[in-house]
């Protein structure tokens, strides 16, 4: 670990998620930035007498949200990275910020696997691994649901086998 | 009567019959009273029939709670019975017992009863037997917590249990204490701001009074204030002041005197014991197997005294944070911790700067808050047109302030890492530092703001099921921060580590 020099550099989990998060993240995304910008649109037009500079929010407001929508979801799948070994589990996450976490299997709890109705429509699922600290849920965002699946039966088998009580 | 393994289902003390319908009474005396004097000016003929009623109604209902309720001890397992129409029974493993916490009030302790809590180690799940004599609630807290240190397997098979425990066992040396109270420790009381919050919680009290006071009106309010310009501002802020301080000392010094009263803090069976209180007193047990580590934190104040508070964090209990010792000069603190961690060093050891750039994100964080207040006093003074010159200073003042605060909380950041423990300084005025077992750490998150990036900085969490269940070492360099993780659990971050190619 630290005895050959040099310093250790925490490298990035092994896999990506499904390429199908890209279409997932656009939609969801589109769909959250639709509703906040018509609001801030209807809200310019419909209360009487906004200054002018009002308009120039709503512009920046919209701006901002054609960017979300068009980089954060090609952002987020470079970065969202995730591997399973025989003692860890380790994500990457983020799309401003970077998370790294790291969890050891002998300390997972439980093993859960969710999929919501938009997501079940592009195929996709998430799994979240906690422990018994509230701080400490691992969550793999848009996996293929067949990945999932296998993910979360491998994950099963091997905290199924250990016998501590993970605190 | 020590409560005996067996066939026998015991009551609990039948003092509780004195104490129940105290309470039922305490409870149900203001609508009696009501329909006493409802009935009173209606017609006198009914008194002899509710007199009776309510008399003897409270003494029942008080006598039901004793008549239903029986717990035993098994060779293997509490039980308690209780409920009169619905029967529940509550059941414990012994050896899962965690903690047997005595809580008495001040009537329990009038009648010579204690209130026995015992925790299983699952989060809401109490047995409490509600209420024992003093002598039994302690003879079952030894016996629960005396079985639980012996492993059953190594008992005699059946009857050695029972004789055990029939037999009054001779009183165990007494432990020499980790800790007793001592009262020169009074001279923190006034400078542990926690019961700030209820002396203001009273003052504001007072306000709505005093709103409702007929001299409170304006003319007079107005007139007061001409008064006081006129005269005696300077004395009257002196007052003031000398009051309030005079007040808070007060308050602050018998809530002191009312919690700690009689602390001790021994290590018997394995576990950590606290008692205290003047008028309710509590016993707390925290096994020593599930704590993890300690925090001690020095608030601002405290520091100028030398005082310090300490807490262990450990898993599987109610409230993962356990305050273990008052506020008290911070040797003793460190002593204890240091008594509790079985290892000296991490509470008193040097911590690892974080460097100049974590000094920098400080400062700006100091500021920006700063900046922030400044600009809603700015808008403030904007709508009421006032003098520009005094928000200026007021600016400056809040700026100076801001740094000196960023410059404080640099200074409380730091880590370091045992041979068993992870050491986390952080803390903005005051200054904590927070000890964790590595064997307790379930988990790392390294987490990079956009700004944390551009300079190289991460935070840095070790997740556990202790305590608060994270421990934040912030604005640490990213290669320092996973070097850290990876000595701290040699083999955790192995596999996902490669040598930097520079």
């Amino acid at each position: 670990m630290s005895d050959e020099g040099g310093t250790p550099v925490l490298r990035a989990p092994a896999h990506r998620v499904s390429p199908r998060a890209v279409p997932y993240w656009t939609v969801t995304a589109l769909v959250g930035d639709a509703v906040l910008v018509g609001a801030a649109v209807v809200a310019w037009l419909v209360v009487p007498g906004v200054p002018d500079w009002a308009g120039l929010l709503v512009l920046l407001v919209g701006l901002a949200a054609v960017a979300h929508v068009a980089l954060m979801p090609r952002i987020r799948f470079r970065v969202h990275r995730w591997e399973v070994t025989d003692t860890a589990v380790h994500t990457r996450e983020g799309w401003i910020g970077r998370q790294s976490r790291i969890a050891p299997i002998s300390r997972v709890q439980t093993v859960d696997s969710r999929q919501g109705a938009v997501m079940r429509l592009f195929g996709l699922a998430s799994i979240t691994v906690t422990t018994a600290s509230a701080a400490g849920p691992i969550t793999v965002d848009c996996l293929d649901d067949e990945t999932a699946r296998r993910v979360v039966a491998r994950l099963t088998a091997i905290t199924a086998a250990t016998e501590d009580d993970a605190t | 009567m020590i409560p005996a393994p067996g066939d026998g289902w015991t009551r609990l003390s039948p003092r509780k019959l004195l104490l129940d319908p105290v309470k039922a009474v305490g409870q149900a005396i203001i609508p009696v009273v009501v329909a006493l004097v409802g009935i009173s000016r209606s017609d006198t003929r009914f008194w002899p029939l509710v007199l009776p009623l309510v008399v003897l109604g409270p003494l029942l209902l008080g006598a039901l709670p004793w008549l239903t309720t029986h717990y035993r001890l098994t060779a293997t397992q509490i039980q308690v019975r209780s409920g009169l129409l619905t029967k529940r029974t509550s059941t414990a493993p012994l050896d899962r017992v965690r903690s047997v916490d005595l809580e008495a009030s001040l009537l329990h302790r009038l009648l010579g009863l204690q209130k026995v809590q015992v925790g299983t180690g699952v989060d809401d799940d109490r047995i409490t037997l509600d209420a024992l004599a003093v002598a039994d609630a302690h003879a079952l807290r030894t016996t629960l917590l005396r079985r639980r240190e012996a492993p059953p397997a190594a008992l005699p098979e059946g009857a050695g249990v029972a004789e055990e425990v029939s037999v009054p066992a001779p009183p165990p040396p007494p432990a020499p204490p980790l800790a007793r109270i001592d009262w020169s420790w009074l001279r923190f009381a006034p400078f542990s701001l926690g019961r700030l919050v209820l002396l203001a919680g009273a003052v504001g009290v007072f306000s709505q009074v005093a709103d409702e006071l007929p001299i409170w009106n304006e003319e007079t309010a107005t007139s007061a204030w001409e008064w006081v310009t006129q005269f005696a501002i300077a004395a009257v802020v002196v007052v003031l002041a000398v009051g309030g301080l005079a007040l808070w000392v007060a308050v602050s010094v018998a809530g002191y005197v009312l919690q700690w009263w009689g602390f001790r803090l021994v290590r018997e069976h394995g576990a950590l014991h606290l008692t205290s209180g003047l008028v309710t007193t509590r016993s707390i047990t925290v096994e020593e197997a599930k704590v993890r580590g300690v925090a001690m934190t020095e608030p601002v104040l405290m520091r100028l005294v030398g005082g310090a508070e300490l807490a262990t964090l450990a898993t599987g209990v109610e409230a993962g944070v356990t305050q273990v010792l008052p506020p008290c000069p911070r040797d003793v603190a460190v002593g204890v911790g240091e008594s509790v961690l079985e290892v000296a060093g991490p509470l008193t050891g040097p911590l690892v700067e974080h460097g100049p750039r974590a000094r920098r994100r400080s400062w700006f964080r100091q500021l920006r808050n700063a900046l922030d207040v400044v600009a809603l006093l700015a808008v403030a003074w904007w709508f009421l047109d006032l003098s520009w010159w005094w928000l200026g200073a007021v600016a400056a003042a809040l700026l100076v302030l801001g740094a000196a605060v960023g410059e404080a909380s640099y200074r409380h950041l730091g880590h370091a890492l045992g041979e068993q423990h992870l050491v986390a300084g952080s803390g903005t005025l005051a200054r904590i530092r927070t000890v964790l077992e590595t064997d307790g750490i379930i988990g790392w998150v390294l987490a990079q703001s956009w700004w944390q990036r551009r300079i190289g900085l991460a935070d840095l969490t070790a997740t556990t099921a202790a305590g608060t269940e994270r421990v934040v070492v912030r604005d640490v360099r990213l290669d320092v921060a996973v070097a850290l993780a990876d000595r701290a659990t040699p083999g955790l971050l192995a596999p996902f580590l490669e040598r930097a190619r520079t």
